[in-house]
């Protein structure tokens, strides 16, 4: 499936960035083996494009560990450290997923005695198959959350924003607002219930990949 | 189980809620059914979108509340701006928001660097990983290009290594930046700058100048006076506290100060913007700095000029007293397994190569830059098995070692510069230990005989840690039996100095078969203290001598051949 065309009508970054972008060549796809031997800058390019999908993929294998950012950032690291190893005329997504893969595992064997809930090696190679052919679609959802997130209401939105940017434990937040902990849990669970249901809707009636 | 419950159950798996009994159910689920797989990935994409959604929004806010400060003061204090995050919302849609976004990803690449030990630091659990994401908002990114007698105010920077994020500080010299936007600048110290993005540098102090490709337009350079964006192509500022003088060599750039009207300025035009405004500049000249073009080849002529001067001055140095061997690398012959001693080769012409070492055979070692950045003009040995194999046939009273050498890590509890195979009598081992202290020894008499210790083990204080990885230094060790004591040196300068116990002096001293860079299949399994283990590092000269040379005779070897002045 095509990646949607890009939209350059947002009233997006200030002049000089937006300028940059009407001269800048696309980026290329996460998944696009580059022509010719990438030079450091189309491979951040690359790299950049497959910061989503990567770190989809990271956190498909921790869910809920919070420490999927640190591994993610980590194989980052990896996958510039070893730039040189990536073979031409292969698929850089495969190659990136499987480096990440590595820094998951390596993760896992220094966290060894605060052992978390981990997939089995069965699911855990499911998951890194589907992900890596599953086409990205995280820039139409993207679009799609956005328009979401206008329809909820000023406190909805703010409670979302909070949970996900703030450093500050839902219990302060819960006092700040004078709420229950447990309440706000409850509404956030709905919150992404909807949203999650929004954001499917917006893709069908968009014809988005399904 | 219910779609309702399965949702639930996703939804505290992403959470990091779930219990035990429940992930299970929700995993077995999974693994059986691609629907709730579906669910899965479609939930976690929304879990990562809202995170950015909530990033982008917390920094518009951080933006209007800067916008808003300017606004009212007209200045900004560098340092407070630096803290400020640079990535814009629906930057998802744009190139301009690729450029950010390789920023706020790559900020963490100069993490990579000393990497186990940045493993076992990494930040984990919840705490950290909650925070991370605040401090994670793009400083900038870059590669430091060349440097010329460069002082910088912190850790020295290696050249073609990734600059840190934050205010970096060049106290002299000239510093050649690559932007991954593609610009290119020079900067001359004293300066005081960050790279905020790559599409974006503050600058609080100094001369810059920069070239700016198509695909970059729209770069921009901060002060607290102003703003200047580029148009295309290149030009030189010079900020100082009264104001920043901006001559645009080429193209077109865009002043910009506080909330007046933006003012173009043609190439060969001058301008100064000062807290007052923007003006014609009245200073007579031109902002001198030198393009990175002609950094880079005057940075080339010095090279060829110092590694001349290197090799002459090294020619006397070597032949003074007693050379048993000198080995380096000849970068134009990539290709040679052979590490020649040269010491040889001009002995040969003179005849009495009897107590001279062999030429040595590279084994698995691959080629390198050396000190200089000559490309193939060093050995790297962290390939396992790496080492060069030498044979150093004579007996000596005294003994002189010299290496130039870069280590990336001490990751090995031994860690080989030179060593005799196995450990016989009379025989030296040289080495580091893994916290960084150097390690001589001459083995005095065999094993456990008579119950005392077989050598006796001349430590230096630690003298190698982590910020000195990848940096080329000089290690030499001095065993004299005159003076009876063993010295070691770094840089040129003695560390230590022990005296050597008139038991375990040793006037005779054998080497014969020997490795540099690890060490080779020992002839007695049994000695516990010893794993074969090759040198994590590089190369690219190595010099033994059968006399004790001076401290004088070992700073001038190293002022020689000192690549960093």
């Amino acid at each position: 499936m095509e990646p949607a065309p890009k939209r350059n009508d947002l009233d997006g970054p200030p002049g000089s960035l937006a300028k940059a972008a009407g001269d800048a060549p696309p980026p290329a796809a996460c998944n696009a083996p580059p022509a010719s031997p990438p030079s450091e800058a189309a491979l951040i390019a690359l790299l950049t494009e497959c910061q989503l999908p990567l770190g989809l993929y990271v956190r498909s294998l921790m869910p809920g560990d919070a420490a999927a950012h640190d591994v993610l950032q980590q194989a980052n690291a990896k996958i510039w450290e070893k730039r040189a190893e990536f073979q031409l005329g292969t698929n850089f997504k495969a190659w990136a997923l499987a480096v990440a893969r590595f820094e998951v595992l390596n993760y896992r064997k220094q966290q060894a005695r605060d052992a978390r809930l981990v997939f089995s090696q069965e699911l855990e190679k499911t998951i890194a198959e589907e992900l890596e052919h599953a086409d990205d679609d995280l820039m139409q959802r993207h679009q799609a959350l956005q328009q979401c997130l206008q329809s909820l209401k000023a406190e909805s939105r703010q409670l979302l924003m909070h949970r996900y940017a703030s450093a500050e434990p839902l219990s302060q937040y819960a006092g700040r607002v004078g709420r229950s902990v447990s309440s706000l849990k409850v509404t956030l669970f709905r919150l992404r219930a909807s949203l999650a249901e929004c954001v499917e809707r917006r893709l069908r009636v968009e014809g988005g990949p399904q | 189980m219910t779609p309702a419950e399965r949702s639930r159950l996703i939804d505290s798996l992403l959470d990091g809620e779930i219990s035990e009994a429940d992930f299970l159910r929700i995993e077995a689920e999974l693994l059986v059914d691609s629907d709730v797989r579906a669910e899965y990935y479609d939930r976690l994409k929304l879990q990562l979108l809202l995170e950015r959604e909530a990033a982008d929004d917390a920094e518009a806010a951080n933006h209007a509340e800067a916008t808003a400060s300017r606004d009212a003061t007209t200045t900004e204090a560098a340092v407070g701006r630096a803290d400020l995050p640079t990535r814009r919302a629906a930057y998802l849609l744009t190139a301009a928001a690729l450029l950010t976004l390789a920023a706020s990803l790559l900020v963490i690449l100069p993490r990579i660097v000393p990497s186990d030990a940045d493993r076992a630091s990494l930040p984990a659990g919840p705490l950290a990983a909650t925070a991370l994401p605040a401090e994670s908002k793009a400083k900038g990114f870059a590669l430091l290009g060349g440097q010329s007698d460069a002082v910088w105010d912190g850790p020295a920077v290696e050249s073609g290594s990734l600059l840190p994020a934050g205010t970096l500080k060049l106290i002299s010299g000239l510093a050649h930046i690559e932007l991954f936007s593609g610009v290119q600048m020079v900067v001359e110290g004293r300066a005081e700058f960050s790279i905020e993005s790559p599409m974006e540098v503050r600058v609080a102090r100094g001369r810059v100048r920069a070239y700016v490709p198509d695909a970059a337009k729209g770069f921009r350079v901060l002060t607290d006076q102003g703003e200047v964006i580029d148009l295309g192509t290149e030009f030189a500022i010079d900020v100082g506290a009264a104001g920043t003088r901006v001559d645009v060599l080429d193209g077109e750039v865009e002043l910009r100060h506080g909330g007046s009207e933006a003012q173009r300025v043609l190439g060969g035009q001058s301008q100064r913007l000062t807290a007052a405004g923007i003006k014609a500049s009245t200073d007579s000249g031109e902002v001198s700095i030198v393009s990175p073009q002609e950094f880079h080849r005057s940075l080339d002529r010095r090279l060829v000029e110092r590694v001349q001067r290197w090799q002459q001055r090294m020619a006397s140095l070597r032949t003074q007293s007693d050379p048993i061997a000198y080995y380096r690398t000849d970068p134009a012959d990539r290709w040679s397994r052979r590490w020649d001693n040269i010491a040889r080769l001009e002995a040969e012409d003179g005849g009495g190569t009897e107590t001279l070492a062999s030429d040595g055979a590279i084994v698995a070692a691959r080629r390198t830059p050396d000190r200089w950045g000559r490309p193939d003009a060093a050995l790297d040995f962290s390939r396992t098995g790496s080492r060069v194999r030498v044979d150093v046939p004579g007996q000596y009273q005294n003994l002189t070692l010299i290496t130039w050498v870069k280590i990336n890590s001490l990751d090995r509890w031994y860690n080989s510069l030179f060593l005799t195979d196995g450990h016989e009598r009379f025989e030296p081992h040289w080495q580091m230990m893994n916290d960084g202290r150097l390690f001589f020894s001459v083995k005095a008499r065999q094993r456990n005989q008579d119950g005392a210790a077989a050598q006796h083990i001349f430590y230096s204080p630690p003298i190698w840690d982590a910020s000195l990885g990848g940096q080329w230094i000089m290690l030499a060790v001095v065993y004299d039996t005159d003076a009876q004591r063993v010295t070691h040196y770094v840089d040129g300068k003695a560390v230590s100095r022990e005296a050597i116990p008139a038991d375990h002096l040793v006037d005779t001293i054998r080497i014969g078969a020997a490795s540099i860079g690890n060490w080779s299949e020992p002839m007695y399994r049994t000695d516990p203290e010893f794993v074969v283990r090759n040198l994590n590092g590089s190369m690219d000269e190595f010099a033994m001598f059968s006399a004790a040379l001076s401290d004088e005779q070992i700073l001038n070897w190293y002022q020689a051949g000192n690549p960093h002045e």
